[in-house]
């Protein structure tokens, strides 16, 4: 699982959670703590994210 | 004055203990580790005398390239992938405070002679380290563009 979020630019991060953190949290946990305060955020399928980052910084929110 | 652990030569184990708070660990009379009052632990271990360890607060490697892949960690909550070679390491607890070292390096992925090694570096932007997360470039070896590595490492110490 990933948590995506928009950025203050308009652009898209990814949090990726390690699994040492999940052993004991849940993502929702995770998003609460790692997620900036305030921003659109989702938790989706890692397939989801795309494997090409060839245009990564240009990734918008959509 | 420390409450004492000793393993004698001749005697085997011996326990002198008083109210001082601190424990320390003899090897024939010799102390090789101590626990202060102060919480800090110290040992020698080869030093010479007993030093306080100042421990590895945080850790984690990854694979900075495709969907980026978490390969371990310590301490570390998760890693936000903010654009090419542009990453934050969010700790599961945070630091006491934000005067933490750190260390890192990243993988050369490219064949060859090495020359265009990258460098694990931060911005010059006090917002990039703080007590829950730090956030780091990973840039080519000139310095002239961000890049994604197959291995990145950082450590914190404190």
């Amino acid at each position: 699982m990933r948590i995506i979020y928009e950025t203050d630019d308009g652009g898209v991060a990814v949090i990726i959670p390690t699994p040492e953190y999940l052993l004991t949290h849940t993502m929702e946990e995770l998003a609460a703590k790692d997620v900036p305060a305030g921003a659109n955020y989702e938790i989706v399928e890692d397939s989801v994210v795309p494997s090409d980052r060839t245009f990564r910084g240009a990734w918008t929110w959509a | 004055m420390a409450t004492i652990i000793n393993a004698d030569t001749s005697d085997g184990l011996k326990l002198t203990s008083d109210t001082s708070g601190q424990i320390d660990f003899q090897s024939a009379g010799s102390t090789k580790a101590t626990i202060d009052t102060s919480g800090n632990l110290k040992f020698d271990s080869g030093f010479g005398s007993v030093g306080t360890a100042y421990g590895v607060r945080a850790w984690v490697s990854f694979n900075g390239t495709g969907t980026v892949a978490i390969l371990n960690s310590g301490n570390v909550s998760s890693i936000t992938d903010n654009a090419v070679g542009k990453y934050t390491v969010n700790f599961t607890t945070a630091m006491p405070d934000d005067d933490y070292s750190v260390s890192g390096t990243a993988q050369d992925t490219t064949s060859g002679s090495g020359t265009s090694a990258p460098s694990v570096t931060m911005k010059d932007d006090t917002s990039s380290i703080t007590t829950s997360a730090l956030i780091i470039d990973v840039v080519t070896g000139n310095g002239a563009a961000f890049m994604d590595s197959t291995f990145v490492s950082v450590q914190i110490i404190r």
